[in-house]
């Protein structure tokens, strides 16, 4: 930004003038913050489709009526509470004296018209628990669920809240371009692929932001976005290059930033007695020592090393120890440590001493190194005879390849995050029996079934009490652990650059705030 | 040249035609866009409402003629990922890129040709070595190289220009233009000369060539014995007749830059339009990749016909037919 400096030297040179005049007052400046992003925002509709750029401003424009913290707690957003008036009726509160950016009053008639719209878009995903909804008063809300479901609150954190007088006036076409919501900043210019400038909104429910200023630089060349740190162009960069770590971090006035972020990667194991890529009349993945083996023959640590200089996670469980469903304690690492010749002994035990031949199928621009793991997996399971085919494709064509019943595939590499915080809708959509239950298991790739799984997931999901789906969450999390239907492998790390004089927390979800940041100097 | 002029407009019509067949057939092969625009974990209903809303629940051959039907009357069909007009989507990103590739050929030409007129005259010179291979590093160091170099220097370690971005613009028209103010021009410097390291180096070694060409006729001595001074004889004489590969290879740089500069814009984060043929390839966004194509089709063609009727007037022997 070079529209900074000279606004920059001209608050500095007012700031001196005016101390000159009026010693002892520090003159309340005004803040900009200048994020450097991976890519452009696509929407600024947040029902229109989702990716990190777009729900980074989605979170700045509009509130959720539950809002999301930087750790995955939720707590009251635009909803001030909420209870339970049955198993499947919810009621919420609206808060009282939130205004849109428009000037318009926040009221029950706005989530109405925001479920509406939101059920016939491309979005409509994010509601698939809520059956009915109505307006009860202007500050009422009773959403009915399908079936019991505790996990609503955090369901509803992803659903933003549109002004309806906004939506009608400006029609389906401008909605991209002239976002009106509640939330802390509101738009002042989008310059695609250039730049997104937000003010801070004053009237603002929860106090205006203390930055009044937010520009956002989509550069998606990781040494550009490293540069423009350097020369004081950018405060924060998103996804600082691996290779940049140490060069920031040594460099004076800056730091680097690392989180384990949400997202897990995760290879599908085929357990149908047929597998399409295994030219054997039984898949031997079938057989749990079979898929212990392979879980025993893959070696993290070395991954973590080598692939990834240090920056990944070893996973424990499907999902990170915040989620509804985190079974304390057990941990994948330890249950199957690295170990060849364990992994050896189980194949011998299973039959397969010679191993077997299948193909991987693993996507070759989607997650970090994604290209190269996959080329580490083969040479680990070589190790234990299984002959590993690579099937690397764009992201583009990986997860129609893979869609169920994927019919081409018997082991895929893929990630899976879960940002509403509950394993739930994880193991409804990738561990129910395939074709049992409209609505589950539509990510099964392995064809995983066990009515014990399938048992608990119903249990789960007909509780309107978080504790008893917790309760069911973590013993479906036993289970799996030993079937081992899918490997956990890594959670990637998010690393961000940032300028000494910055107070920034990195949020579990990616989703950066600048209503959380503060600038010290 | 009227005949001339409607030969080339029905050449266009075809040449536009089959790049639209050639992307059609080429995205069915490229995944489904649906799952592009959509969480994967979506149930079968929300995928057939997606499809629904993307137009995809037809046959690629449906799909196909409703497009050449929405085309003749002027739609160009709708982004799926952007859900917005694909045509807008280029055209308002299409400014940025033609300043860069203007000053990129700019600065490409006006060092080029006296410099490969000078190599051309005097091949025997120390400096018309040197010239020639720098022009051959010009010709082999790749673009982002020259990028991320010029930024570490002028931007990280001096402090001269800015990393990246456009930085401020002024309408003209109703169009936006760094050109107009010096911040706008600290921004286009960079990328701009990114942009010209290689044309410059072929034009330099296209104008050598032409000059050795013609360096050689009679008609050169014959001036030069005529009393026309040196410089008149290489320019007026020597360069008139040895451009016509130059404005050849001009032409096609020229549209190359335009359609293709997404590197160099990548790597400065320049609002241009390269990167929006990457981004739509990478998201399986057909009418965009479409229309982009066919756009850039149409650049190729238009300067191509610029170019022939330049070629009449270098050289009046040639006539267009």
């Amino acid at each position: 930004m070079t529209k900074q400096f000279p606004t920059k030297l001209k608050g500095l040179l007012a700031t001196a003038a005016l101390a000159l005049v009026l010693p002892g007052i520090a003159a309340a400046q005004d803040q900009t913050l200048t994020v450097g992003l991976t890519a452009d925002a696509v929407h600024l509709d947040p029902q229109a489709g989702e990716e990190l750029s777009s729900n980074i401003m989605f979170y700045h424009l509009y509130d959720p009526l539950v809002r999301r913290d930087a750790n995955l707690q939720f707590g009251p957003g635009l909803a001030e509470s909420w209870e339970l008036v049955d198993d499947v009726t919810w009621r919420f509160t609206l808060r009282e004296g939130v205004t849109f950016h428009n000037g318009e009053p926040f009221t029950a008639d706005d989530v109405i018209f925001t479920f509406d719209r939101l059920k016939d878009s491309l979005m409509s995903n994010l509601a698939k628990n809520i059956d009915t909804y109505t307006a009860v008063d202007e500050r009422t809300i009773e959403i009915v669920t399908y079936q019991p479901y505790a996990a609503l609150p955090n369901d509803l954190a992803a659903i933003l809240i549109l002004n309806r007088d906004h939506a009608e006036a400006v029609g389906e076409d401008q909605m991209e371009l002239q976002p009106v919501g509640t939330g802390p900043y509101q738009l002042n210019e989008w310059i695609r692929e250039d730049r997104i400038v937000l003010d801070a909104f004053q009237e603002y429910y929860a106090g205006p932001a203390e930055i009044d200023q937010v520009v956002f630089r989509p550069l998606t060349n990781p040494a550009t976005r490293t540069a423009a740190l350097l020369t004081g162009e950018l405060d924060i960069v998103q996804d600082l290059s691996v290779r940049d770590v140490e060069r920031v971090a040594a460099e004076d006035g800056f730091e680097v930033v690392t989180r384990p972020s949400l997202l897990n990667l995760v290879l599908a194991l085929d357990v149908r007695p047929q597998s399409p890529t295994i030219d054997l009349d039984t898949n031997p993945m079938t057989d749990r020592r079979v898929r212990e083996a392979i879980a025993r023959a893959i070696d993290v640590e070395t991954i973590r090393t080598v692939i990834m200089n240090g920056l990944s996670t070893p996973s424990e469980q499907y999902v990170p120890s915040t989620h509804v469903g985190y079974l304390e304690g057990a941990n994948f690492r330890e249950m199957y440590p690295f170990d060849l010749e364990a992994a050896r002994a189980l194949m011998a035990e299973a039959g397969y001493a010679d191993g077997f031949t299948m193909t991987l199928d693993a996507t070759n621009n989607r997650y970090v190194n994604d290209a190269q793991i996959a080329q580490a997996l083969a040479s680990m399971l070589s190790q234990i005879g299984i002959t590993l085919e690579l099937n690397l494709m764009p992201r583009a064509n990986f997860f129609g390849y893979i869609r169920v019943p994927s019919e081409q595939s018997s082991f895929i590499m893929s990630g899976w995050d879960v940002p509403s915080g509950d394993a739930g809708s994880m193991y409804a959509s990738m561990f129910y029996s395939p074709g049992t239950r409209e609505g589950y298991s539509q990510v099964n790739r392995g064809h995983y079934s066990n009515p014990e799984v399938d048992r608990l997931i119903d249990l789960a999901d007909s509780t309107p009490r978080v504790e008893e789906r917790d309760a069911h969450l973590q013993q479906v999390t036993e289970i799996l652990l030993q079937d081992i239907p899918m490997i956990p492998v890594h959670y990637e790390q998010d690393i961000y650059g940032v300028r000494d004089g910055i107070e920034f927390e990195p949020r579990t979800d990616k989703f950066l705030w600048a209503y959380d940041i503060r600038i010290a100097e | 040249m009227f005949a001339y002029t409607i030969k080339r407009l029905i050449q266009m019509v075809v040449v536009l035609w089959a790049v639209s067949v050639i992307v059609f057939l080429m995205m069915s092969f490229t995944g489904d866009p649906v799952f592009m625009v959509i969480p994967i974990d979506s149930s079968e209903a929300e995928i057939e409402q997606a499809r629904r809303i993307l137009g995809l629940d037809r046959s690629l051959t449906e799909q196909y003629f409703i497009f050449l039907g929405n085309l003749l009357q002027g739609d160009f069909g709708t982004s799926y990922v952007f859900r917005q007009p694909a045509i807008d989507l280029i055209l308002e990103r299409l400014p940025a890129t033609l300043e860069i590739v203007v000053v990129a050929m700019v600065i490409a030409t006006t060092i080029a040709i006296p410099l490969g007129v000078y190599a051309g005259a005097n091949p025997g010179r120390p400096l018309s070595r040197l010239i020639m291979s720098g022009s051959l590093l010009g010709i082999s160091l790749p673009g982002f190289w020259v990028g991320m170099m010029l930024i570490y220097f002028f931007a990280v370690e001096w402090r001269i220009f800015p990393s990246s971005g456009r930085g401020d613009t002024v309408e003209v028209f109703g169009v936006p233009t760094s050109l107009l103010t010096a911040d706008g021009w600290s921004h286009v410097l960079l990328p701009a000369i990114t942009l010209s390291v290689g044309t410059l180096a072929i034009l330099l070694r296209i104008t050598r060539a032409g000059m050795m060409e013609v360096s050689r006729q009679d008609y050169m001595k014959f001036a030069r014995a005529k009393g026309v001074s040196r410089r008149g004889v290489l320019y007026g004489h020597g360069l008139r007749n040895g451009l016509i590969p130059v404005v050849t290879i001009f032409g096609l740089q020229l549209g190359d830059l335009i359609a293709f500069a997404t590197i160099t814009e990548t790597i400065f984060g320049w609002p241009g339009m390269g990167k929006l043929l990457v981004d739509s390839i990478y998201r399986a966004d057909r009418p965009v990749i479409v229309v982009y194509l066919m756009l850039v089709a149409l650049i190729f063609v238009v300067i191509n016909f610029l170019i022939d009727i330049l070629y009449t007037m270098i050289d009046p022997r040639i006539t267009v037919k």
